[in-house]
């Protein structure tokens, strides 16, 4: 029997049904009947809306939602408030009322025989718009949608009387998360029996749930919420679409299912987008260049409407700007500002990246200043004792900051040179982040053939959980990986739980499903006892058929860090940025699988390269998105990919059955920090904005006089 | 990103396609410009004429000399072509970075020279190599040369009622050496510039540059500058001199020495 299971590489055992084809995905189901649906969407990034023309006679069209329909039907998403913070009531309404405040925002849903006469009939509305002037970025809006200030320990006293004081501004611009499958969702409902079931592409089905029973006041039970195989989300699907609401709504309203399955361009248009942050800090040091104190300003551009997670990145980002470094006096402030453009949310990583950038190219900023080298830097600040409490509030449960940023410098090998043709240099940036907390749940089955079957609250989107959750299931119980079978996604089938997002999946779902299991165990074998003994689980079950245990697991944030390294090169001529190698050191705890840690590593980093190298989400002066193709956003290839070494660091958090923590969005996190860092030193100290294209790096190599 | 309605007709020969052809319509190749445009809804034409039944149209053949290409021959042919290897690796290298495989195997060679994007590949090289491009319509043939050609973004000097149906290049000197080079911001990525560049004995230079104007030109001076003995910094620098914005400049400069590096090396 294989009992050695947690930390073994096992390969993921969901890819050969996903490599054959095997998979469902939102877009392979086809209710008959149903009607498919294309939104009429604001051209326009600000404006008011007068009357809205549905010619007559529009071929193969059942009927055309806008906003009038659903007073009183349907309301706004509902907003997710912050600790500590102001939110304003700004949830994103489902279709445009009197105002459109962003290009992309869905305006009125057609409802046709095919996606494609839904589409001409969409040309075909006539939206009365007065265009107003947009509002492009967070410095000069003035409306504040999320306010969040805290301030600890004598920071004006530190600052007055530190022996250097170091600034620098920082900025990250929007990205877009371009899953391979962008959103969608079907709905039906069944009158009878007053059911409405949703078929949505989701991070989970409890949070799709709450959002349709909230939006359209009906109580859970008449909702049953299905998650079929989800082809990518890196965020951008665990907050409810406005448009999955508006398909609900003509389900319920229609009289016949309908479907609506997004294009590229609406994905990338009007999904929500992950960072556009900026922020000043300011480092006060003492003569020995020990931090005592930080000060943050953050500006977070927010979009037309706050999504019901777009606030929390933002805080997220605050929370987190003490970093790995013993700082006992904070003032961090953060801002979110009304935009015209589709509002933020959480993306990969969803506040810790943009923390741990603005922290740690600033501790590289005060490094040159004070002639200190970087790493000594960070050594003689770092926190060394755990669990360890911030000034701003978080507690840390373990992690040995020391042994990451000592294995990243090893396996890195750091360079500085230059030559004819290039500059060469090297970086480093750490990172700590939240993972986990709240709940999740599980139940445990004892099938009537001796295996095992777990229904899991969590909800894969290709981490892998059939893969981990099934190492731990079998582990407990014994069994091997084959006799366990796994669940997820049906709200009807599965418990309540939470999801997945937050790297928080084997942390709190794991623990979930090690807590049932364990305590199916117990009764298995109390039954096994009773039959003397030397019995199998087939004979358990028939003995006493239907055994079960369910667990809700609750914990307290962990917190997992890491140290990453980068080498890059850039080209004089061209200003071409190449990084030679990146040394991603992390540590999450307890390791269930290397094999999907180190994927998830290498995954997160590619994201963060990405971020560094040619991701951005620009806006014309009008407010158009330049980026609504894959002509105007580039993402990496694997051709620009550079060799990652990883490296785990296993310090077990005291949290969670499992001493473990997150490692889904470590590579995203430590990645662009390193990067921009190996920049700096290759051009002289010369601070330049992501993305990292030619034309900037060549320019500042100029600037550089390098 | 569904097209709006058009009339669709797939002639089955030349001399069945040319009445479709007019202001209204437009020619299916290869689809990886067109049907995008399509879906975007940026292209509306009324008719669409799809050519990849036209059998007669896709052939690869040097029997007489010069390499004739029928304008339906896929990418992904020319660029295994051992003929086109051997005796024009310049289109050989250039087809190499033309997208991604999976496009180069439906993308054909008159649909990257029709649609005329000037960051192609293939166009620049064409231009350097002299090459003729074969038209036909209802009324009569008619030949223009590459370089004439090709006359901004997505406009060339084919009508409306015509049909591109071959491109001919012309047979290369002995002797003659060549260099290709571009710049994209990922690999299969449209390109940001690129060069192209032929020497042959006998003070014979063509170069040629993609993405620094909105057509692929020749660099008179350039070539001329080469030919007379400059080195390949000082006519890098005669190439671009009309090229809009610094780094760009410098960036096409870069891609021309390298070219001429690579055909001297």
């Amino acid at each position: 029997l294989t009992t050695e299971l947690i930390g073994r590489p096992v390969r993921r055992r969901e890819d050969e049904r996903i490599l054959r084809g095997r998979t469902r995905y939102l877009d392979d189901i086809d209710p008959p009947g149903a009607a498919h649906v294309a939104f009429v969407r604001s051209p326009f990034a600000h404006a008011r809306v007068g009357g809205i023309t549905v010619p007559d006679g529009l071929e193969g069209v059942f009927g055309v939602i806008t906003a009038p329909d659903l007073d009183g039907r349907a309301r706004d998403l509902p907003v997710q408030g912050i600790q500590g913070g102001r939110v304003a009531e700004e949830g994103h309404p489902l279709l445009a009322r009197d105002e459109v405040r962003y290009a992309g925002q869905p305006v009125a849903a057609v409802l046709a025989e095919s996606r494609a006469l839904a589409e001409d009939a969409a040309e075909l509305v006539e939206v009365d718009y007065e265009p107003l002037a947009p509002v492009l970025d967070a410095r000069s809006s003035e409306d504040t949608l999320t306010h969040w200030h805290r301030v600890s320990g004598d920071v004006d006293g530190c600052f007055a009387t530190a022996a250097h004081v170091v600034r620098a501004s920082h900025a990250l611009p929007r990205l877009a998360p371009v899953p391979m499958e962008p959103r969608g969702a079907i709905a039906s409902y069944n009158e009878a029996g007053d059911m409405l079931t949703v078929w949505v592409s989701a991070q989970d089905s409890h949070r799709q749930l709450a959002g349709l029973a909230a939006v359209l006041d009906r109580p859970e039970e008449s909702i049953h919420v299905i998650v079929p195989d989800v082809g990518g989300a890196f965020g951008s699907k665990g907050a409810p679409a406005p448009e999955t609401m508006v398909v609900a709504y003509a389900a319920l309203t229609s009289g016949r299912p309908v479907k609506w399955t997004e294009d590229r361009e609406e994905n990338f248009v009007a999904s929500y987008q992950g960072r556009g942050m900026e922020a000043d800090v300011e480092l006060a040091l003492d003569e020995d260049a020990r931090m005592l104190a930080i000060r943050a300003r953050i500006r977070a551009d927010l979009g037309g409407y706050l999504m019901p997670t777009t606030a929390i990145p933002a805080h997220t980002t605050a929370m987190l700007m003490c970093g790995v470094y013993d700082i006992r006096a904070a003032d961090v402030e953060v801002v979110g500002r009304r935009t015209n453009k589709v509002p933020t949310g959480p993306y990969r990583g969803a506040g810790r990246p943009e923390a741990a950038y603005f922290l740690e190219c600033t501790v590289d900023v005060a490094a040159r200043e004070l002639g200190v080298d970087p790493l000594e830097l960070r050594r003689r600040n770092l926190i060394l004792e755990l669990p360890y409490e911030t000034a701003l509030g978080w507690t840390y449960d373990s992690g040995d900051y020391r042994r990451c940023l000592d294995l990243a410098e090893e396996l890195v090998e750091p360079e500085h040179r230059s030559d004819e043709e290039r500059v060469v240099g090297a970086g480093f940036g750490m990172y700590v982040e939240r993972a986990g907390g709240l709940f999740e749940t599980a139940e445990a089955e004892l099938l009537p053939d001796g295996r095992l079957l777990v229904r899991s609250g969590s909800c894969p989107h290709g981490q892998g959980h059939d893969t981990t959750f099934a190492q731990l299931a079998a582990e407990r119980l014994g069994v091997a990986l084959e006799d366990v079978e796994l669940r997820f996604g049906d709200s009807a089938e599965v418990p309540r739980g939470i999801g997945t997002f937050a790297s928080r999946s084997v942390a709190m779902g794991g623990s979930a499903v090690v807590q049932a299991v364990d305590a199916l165990k117990a009764r298995c074998d109390a039954v096994a006892e009773r039959l003397g003994g030397k019995v199998s689980l087939r004979d358990v079950a028939e003995a006493e058929p239907g055994l079960r245990a369910s667990a809700r697991f609750e914990s307290e944030l962990v917190f997992s860090s890491g140290a990453y390294g980068a080498v890059v090169e850039i080209e004089r001529a061209t200003g071409r940025l190449r990084v030679l190698r990146l040394v991603a050191v992390d540590d999450a705890g307890t390791i269930v699988n290397p094999l999907l840690a180190e994927g998830q590593v290498i995954g997160g980093a590619a994201q963060g390269l990405g971020e560094c190298l040619v991701e951005e989400a620009a806006y014309d002066e009008e407010g158009n998105p330049t980026f609504a193709s894959f002509v105007g956003y580039s993402l990496l290839t694997a051709a620009e990919m550079p060799p990652v070494t990883t490296e785990f660091v296993e310090s077990p958090s005291p949290l969670n059955p499992l001493g473990a923590k997150g490692i889904g969005e470590g590579g995203a996190i430590g990645t662009p920090g390193a990067v921009a860092n190996a920049v700096a030193d290759a051009l002289g100290g010369v601070r330049v904005a992501l993305p990292f294209t030619e034309e900037k790096l060549w320019s500042a190599l100029r600037e550089a006089g390098l | 990103v569904k097209p709006a309605a058009f009339d669709y007709r797939a002639p089955a020969s030349v001399e069945e396609a040319l009445p479709l052809l007019g202001l209204d319509s437009s020619v299916l190749a290869g689809g990886q410009s067109l049907v995008p445009l399509l879906n975007l809804r940026l292209a509306r034409p009324e008719l669409v004429v799809d050519v990849n039944g036209i059998a007669e149209l896709d052939y690869l053949q040097a029997d007489d000399g010069p390499l004739r290409i029928g304008a339906m021959t896929r990418q992904v042919t020319l660029e295994h072509s051992e003929l086109v290897r051997r005796r024009w690796p310049l289109l050989h290298k250039a087809v190499g970075f033309v997208g991604h495989p999976q496009i180069r195997s439906r993308g054909t060679v008159g649909g990257s020279v029709a649609h005329a994007d000037p960051a192609a590949e293939l166009p620049a090289a064409l231009v350097a190599l002299d090459a003729v491009i074969h038209l036909r319509s209802a009324e009569g043939s008619r030949s223009v040369a590459a370089g004439d050609f090709f006359r901004g973004a997505l406009y060339t000097a084919r009508e409306p009622d015509e049909l591109l149906v071959q491109v001919e290049v012309p047979e290369q000197p002995d002797g003659a050496r060549n260099g290709f080079a571009e710049h994209a911001r990922t690999h299969g990525d449209f390109a940001t510039a690129g060069a192209a560049v032929v020497i042959a004995p006998g003070g014979k230079v063509a170069i040629a540059l993609l993405g620094a104007g909105p057509a692929p030109a020749r660099a008179d001076a350039a070539e001329r500058a080469l030919a007379g003995g400059a080195d390949a910094r000082e006519a890098a620098a005669l190439a671009v001199e009309g090229v809009d914005g610094e780094h760009r400049r410098a960036l096409c400069g870069e891609l021309v020495r390298r070219a001429i590096g690579e055909a001297t090396a």
